[in-house]
């Protein structure tokens, strides 16, 4: 019998660490997200960056799913490295565990706030915190600290309660300004790093808007 | 004074050294041409580096347009220096050759004389940066291509490429200016010192000090405003992101008068000097 009683002890204690449930909100919004096999769409972006003067620029966005997502453009374009992955592929790409942050209020409504914490070494993030809209099955915020890149934070807005991928992107950043020599491709430089070593780490953002979605679905 | 300017024009075109001077130019400018290229990938690179950890590019600056921007920078110093040589030799070479003394046996009045020879210097000056306006834009997006341009003033600044075509356009009008003062400067060097090798290197000093005068910064004061080595740089206002049309003009116009002051300097010294 105190066999037994160990037995079962030992069961529920390692059931209860190795198999940590993943979020069933979060698994919803992903499967929904996976109903896409492809989509493109026309981008508009607009730099909002201290020091960076660029005018709205415009460029076309390729997602397959499994695949890379691809960019094509006329002029030449910056594109953040996070915050175009609608597919969250790569949040959820290596293993992770999930916690429930409870809700979190935005512009008047509830949302359900989750932290992704990946358990596997490759993932090129530490943490993530990504608030969802359960009844809606979509990410309306989130926020990723990377192990290189610093933090982002991204902020979703959609046109219609119908829709899953979303219409606009703001993607919020912590960037360090350029350091140019002194004397180096045109004038005043010199007064430029005075004010630099000063300002230190800027943070940048990119709108980015998205138009005419053309989705592919799984049957 | 139109037949004096002709006859001018009929010297300049006639003495070999217009020529070496024009093929040492168009030389010049397809060497910086290579080397900027090869200059412009380091340039990129040192340019977007903190951007490369937050963003991906799409796209390339390694362009024409590129290409062009940084040939102006090259330029505005070797292509005074040579139309100093040609527009001071215009003069020095009939001192050397006493070509003027017969000239001033003839009815000519003096100033008409000289002011001719500003004309043409002037005239010759505006020609040359045409031709390689030409040459360096059709060199370059020939080899390279169009696209954006990316320029480091107060900040990145980026630019379409039909903006920026415009915008290297207008820098080689406001750096035309610039060699015109030059050019009509080295004229009144030689009036002043006659001999060639005196005028080369006097021309060649005042080159220099006025591009290291640019570098140095005054102060905001008047006389850093209106110093005329401060002025030889205008062509750069045309890359800051929002233009600033005023204080160009206004450069623009003091470059003129400076011009003028130095020209009428020159006529007035040749007017009351001895030709012999």
């Amino acid at each position: 019998m105190k066999n037994i009683t160990i037995l079962i002890f030992f069961h529920l204690f390692f059931k209860g660490l190795s198999g940590q449930e993943i979020d069933p909100d979060l698994m919803k919004v992903k499967s929904r997200l996976d109903s896409i096999s492809s989509f493109s769409t026309q981008l508009k972006l607009e730099v909002d960056i201290s020091f960076i003067n660029m005018p709205v620029k415009q460029a076309k966005m390729f997602y397959t799913k499994g695949k890379k997502v691809k960019f094509s453009s006329d002029d030449f374009v910056m594109l953040p490295k996070r915050g175009l992955d609608f597919s969250l592929n790569s949040l959820l790409e290596y293993s992770f565990i999930t916690v429930d942050r409870g809700l979190e209020q935005r512009s008047g409504k509830m949302y359900k706030a989750i932290n992704i914490i990946p358990t596997d070494k490759r993932a090129d993030f530490s943490i993530a915190t990504i608030l969802l809209d359960t009844k809606l099955k979509r990410v309306v915020e989130s926020e990723i600290s990377t192990k290189k890149d610093g933090t982002y934070s991204l902020s979703f807005q959609y046109n219609n309660e119908l829709k899953v991928l979303p219409d606009k992107v703001i993607v919020n950043f912590e960037i360090e300004k350029i350091n140019i020599p002194i004397n180096f491709m045109g004038k005043d430089t010199q007064l430029d790093r005075k004010k630099m070593k000063a300002a230190g780490a800027k943070t940048g953002s990119i709108y980015l808007t998205m138009s005419n979605y053309q989705i592919k679905t799984v049957l | 004074m139109q037949s004096l300017i002709k006859a001018e024009i009929i010297k300049l075109f006639k003495q070999g050294k217009t020529y070496y001077a024009l093929g040492a130019l168009l030389s010049i400018e397809v060497l910086i041409l290579f080397s900027a290229y090869y200059q412009g990938t380091n340039i990129i690179d040192l340019l977007l580096e903190n951007l490369k950890q937050k963003f991906y590019f799409e796209g390339t600056l390694l362009n024409g347009n590129l290409l062009v921007y940084l040939i102006l920078n090259t330029l505005w110093f070797h292509l005074p220096l040579i139309l100093m040589i040609v527009v001071s030799g215009t003069l020095t070479a009939e001192y050397k050759d006493r070509t003027l003394q017969t000239i001033m046996l003839q009815p000519v009045s003096k100033w008409k004389f000289i002011l001719s020879k500003y004309i043409v210097a002037i005239v010759f000056t505006l020609m040359v940066v045409l031709l390689l306006a030409f040459s360096s834009f059709g060199l370059s997006y020939a080899f390279f291509g169009r696209g954006d341009l990316v320029v480091y003033l107060n900040g990145l600044n980026f630019f379409d490429a039909p903006d920026a075509a415009k915008r290297l356009q207008w820098s080689f009008l406001s750096g035309a200016l610039s060699m015109v003062f030059f050019s009509v400067a080295s004229l009144t060097i030689a009036v002043i010192f006659k001999e060639a090798t005196k005028t080369w290197i006097v021309s060649a000093f005042f080159l220099i000090l006025s591009n290291i005068l640019l570098k140095v910064d005054f102060g905001d004061n008047w006389f850093n405003q209106l110093f005329f080595a401060k002025l030889n740089d205008t062509w750069q206002y045309f890359f800051y992101y929002t233009i600033n049309w005023q204080q160009i003009s206004f450069n623009s116009i003091l470059t003129i008068a400076y011009c003028i002051i130095f020209m009428g300097g020159g006529i007035y010294w040749f007017n009351k000097k001895d030709i012999g």
